[in-house]
């Protein structure tokens, strides 16, 4: 008898096991998606941080305008339609029939609410730093009309407006908040240390999407998260490691709007040769390089990917040629150019996928070519003072290994940061360039393109300010059951209405 | 007794001050936190803006003071990260590493008083043998290394248990098991060295010659005279634990205090460092009391 009881509970207890873990997958709409990190907060405010974004944009609030993934250009959202009225002036037409969802009306007060809480500097707002110092004033002209004013010209207004997150006009204006209310298809039911739910908004204007509930939750190893979708817990992750995508049913890369590269400082000696600029390009084996990051990834010959206004198809990446590199050094000692003065390699750790490990390579090929190249590798806080004005003084011949995200479809987001004089990561000092950048920057339409690619061109071929590297891959896990591709915008937003199933 | 539990009060919130001070200065020597929390390309104005808003713009020794100031009225400031009290963040948290903790270092403990009890019972026999072999390999395991094993083996291959996450008994089946090997390979082996010590020791003789049966001899004399160098060590491994499983926590999606502090660190969020470590602090004080109370427990000439 007291075996036959000890029997039945080991029995009752291998079926509870062989029963598993709740799943993901079944009939429903609902989905359960596994990011890589918390959302530290979920302030519209910060959105163009990753995972806020990812959880908030198109979903729980929306901005004026979006980004088309193809074109680069802004299309309509919450702003129906947009016109210039002058250099510094723009007036936008808003959607009608529009409700938060608290209830309260989408109108031309609530823009001029959210416009006026990102730039009142009461609360600290990432998505704010797309406009630079820039001090916009926002005026409703009748219920659905705006004019937003800048004190500087802003020929690209629409695009920026795509960062403005428009919240409801009960949001404290003078706090960060966990609670965003927009307009969104989908609103914040829960947010706890564990889990992130979206429910359906019943009030929403737009067409109702198939999803029925969103759940996110956060499994900081890529391993744990492949696993996850793998064993239908979740239905997809944005984000795995290279080495985790080994399903090609499941696994899919896409140009995630990042390019890497090697900012040279030409102000410093021998870097100030440009010589020593084109040899540093020459000198590396390109193709081995890009082994350490999959079979798909794409050379890069500029600082955006393509897709981006701006962006040169024609422009060459640098090719391998050893031997050009040796002659170019040879030719600089030659002249009395110093190419044994020590040149750091600046690295930052964990800035992406086997970073490290294309510095130590890069490295061992510049010192083939004759110079004397030694890596450095810093956290991101010692590494951000070599990124950023004003540079160490003491800093001698640098490289500076970086990566730039500009998924904004306008080369306005990376030139004159990179280019002009007074650009953050510039190490530039051109008074003739920044005219140039300037003219480029007050264009529109095709004047622009045009402009941002003349500059592209220079940089690549006569001023040779960096080692453009690769437009860098991200790999995403979809399950089974979903119809879903990612595309550039993925690392900033995954819109649940995109999301169809296959059943 | 009274008298004592004061003292030692008096003394660990001397302590706790004074910890709460080194890693308030240390914590700003990391450096500017705005470097990390505001976009790369901000603006220095908003980078003052930054600065100004969370009163870091103010010299160190007044946000010293202000910070003093403040928790004398039990305000512990907030976290930059999740923009809410530092004190509730890190209170969260805490729970779910203790519950992950206490599991552990109950099964752990008690599993190794026994398997160390009868492997010193028979020493060099067969199962001596094997208990030595499995605790070695126990102590010596890499936690990550076995919980992605784990997962692999029983999440992806055979489906029986969730990959990772909070939930209901199967979500407590892998972290408890990583976390208990080390605690429990470490215990089996004090346990087993001090019952041979106490086995060997005349009162064991006596009783033996008194007639009284092995399994007596073992666990009803033996074993509490071995159990002081036990419990010193236990406390020890607790201690590690309520600091936080930060390995276990990160791989199974564990919410727990270990993982926020670290992220904290990583994060600069200064409010949520200083919270977490009073709160482990103060939890580690508590246990260290209790292990005090639980030695006069076990050996009557302790008495405080």
């Amino acid at each position: 008898m007291k075996r036959a009881g000890i029997y039945s509970l080991v029995s009752a207890a291998l079926m509870a096991v062989a029963a598993g873990p709740a799943l993901a997958q079944g009939g429903s709409h609902d989905v359960r998606i596994v990011l890589p990190e918390q959302p530290a907060n979920l302030e519209p405010c910060g959105s163009i941080v990753t995972n806020v974004g990812q959880v908030l944009n198109q979903n729980v609030t929306e901005p004026l305008t979006v980004i088309d993934a193809k074109t680069g250009k802004p299309e309509p959202k919450l702003a129906t339609g947009w016109e210039q009225i002058d250099a510094d002036t723009w007036r936008l037409k808003l959607r009608q029939g529009v409700k938060f969802h608290d209830g309260a009306d989408f109108n031309a007060k609530a823009v001029a609410y959210s416009i006026e809480r990102m730039t009142g500097g009461k609360l600290t707002c990432n998505n704010m730093a797309k406009f630079g110092n820039a001090k916009l004033t926002v005026k409703p002209v009748d219920d659905y009309t705006v004019e937003i004013k800048s004190d500087r010209p802003q020929p690209i207004l629409p695009t920026l407006l795509s960062v403005v997150m428009v919240v409801s006009p009960n949001t404290p204006a003078d706090k960060a908040v966990n609670d965003p209310v927009g307009t969104g298809p989908f609103k914040l039911t829960t947010f706890t240390p564990q889990t992130v739910v979206l429910d359906p908004f019943d009030g929403y204007w737009g067409k109702k999407p198939v999803v029925t509930k969103a759940t996110y939750v956060w499994r900081q190893e890529s391993s744990i998260r492949a696993a996850m979708v793998e064993t239908g817990e979740a239905d997809l992750t944005p984000s795995i490691a290279i080495q985790d995508a080994s399903n090609p049913k499941t696994d899919f890369a896409y140009l995630n709007s990042e390019t890497t590269a090697i900012r040279i400082d030409l102000a410093q000696p021998p870097l100030n040769d440009v010589r020593i600029r084109k040899a540093l390009n020459l000198a590396i084996d390109w193709d081995g390089l890009g082994q350490l990051f999959g079979d798909d990834i794409q050379r890069a010959s500029q600082m955006v990917v393509p897709g981006i206004i701006g962006h040169d198809d024609k422009l060459q990446p640098w090719k391998y040629d050893a031997a050009q590199a040796k002659k170019l050094v040879a030719a600089a000692k030659a002249d009395g150019v110093k190419v044994d003065t020590e040149i750091k390699l600046i690295g930052r750790n964990g800035i992406y996928p086997n970073g490290a490990e294309a510095m130590e390579a890069m490295m061992t090929m510049w010192r083939s070519a004759g110079l004397n190249v030694k890596l450095v590798m810093l956290d991101v806080a010692d590494w951000v003072r070599y990124l950023q004005k004003p540079y160490p003084a003491e800093r001698g011949a640098t490289l500076l290994q970086m990566m730039h995200d500009n998924n904004k479809g306008d080369a306005a987001f990376t030139i004159p940061i990179f280019y002009r004089s007074s650009g953050q990561y510039s190490v530039l000092n051109d008074p003739a360039l920044d005219k140039e950048i300037d003219a480029a920057m007050a264009a529109s339409g095709q004047a622009r393109e045009d402009g941002f690619k003349k500059l592209f061109d220079k940089m690549r071929n006569e001023v040779v300010p960096d080692i453009p590297m690769f437009h860098m891959l991200g790999y995403t896990r979809v399950g089974n059951r979903l119809n879903w591709k990612p595309d550039i915008t993925t690392n900033s937003e995954i819109p649940l209405a995109n999301i169809q199933f296959k059943n | 007794m009274l008298h004592y539990l004061g003292r030692r009060a008096s003394y660990s919130v001397i302590s706790i001050l004074g910890l709460l001070t080194l890693v308030f200065f240390l914590t700003r020597l990391t450096g500017d936190p705005s470097a990390l929390y505001l976009p790369l390309d901000s603006t220095p104005e908003a980078r003052a803006a930054f600065a100004h808003l969370n009163g870091l713009d103010q010299p160190v020794y007044i946000q010293f003071w202000n910070y003093l100031s403040d928790l004398l009225r039990l305000d512990f400031g907030e976290s930059m990260r999740q923009h809410r009290s530092a004190m509730a963040v890190a209170l969260e948290a805490f729970p779910q590493t203790l519950k992950l903790a206490f599991v552990a270092m109950l099964l752990s403990t008690g599993l190794a008083i026994v398997v160390g009890s009868l492997a010193a019972a028979r020493p060099r026999g067969l199962f001596d043998r094997i208990a030595s072999v499995v605790s070695l390999a126990g102590a010596s395991a890499p936690d990550f290394w076995v919980a992605i094993v784990a997962i692999l083996v029983f999440a992806v291959g055979m489906e029986v248990l969730p990959t990772s996450g909070t939930g209901g008994w199967e979500y407590w089946v892998m972290p408890i098991f990583v976390l208990m090997l080390r605690p429990f390979g470490l215990l089996v082996q004090v346990v087993r060295g001090t019952m041979l010590s106490s086995l060997a020791s005349p009162y064991i003789k006596t009783a033996r010659a008194k007639g009284l049966s092995r399994h007596a001899v073992v666990f009803g004399h033996a074993l509490r005279n071995s159990l002081l160098p036990v419990i010193t060590v236990a406390g020890d491994l607790a201690t590690s634990l309520i600091n936080g499983a930060v390995i276990v926590e990160s791989v199974f999606g564990w919410p727990g205090i270990g993982k926020l502090m670290i992220d904290s660190i990583i994060q600069r969020d200064f409010a949520v460092v200083q919270s977490t470590i009073l709160v482990t602090a103060t939890a580690i004080f508590l246990l260290n009391i209790l292990i005090d109370l639980l030695y006069a427990v076990l050996d009557p000439r302790v008495r405080y």
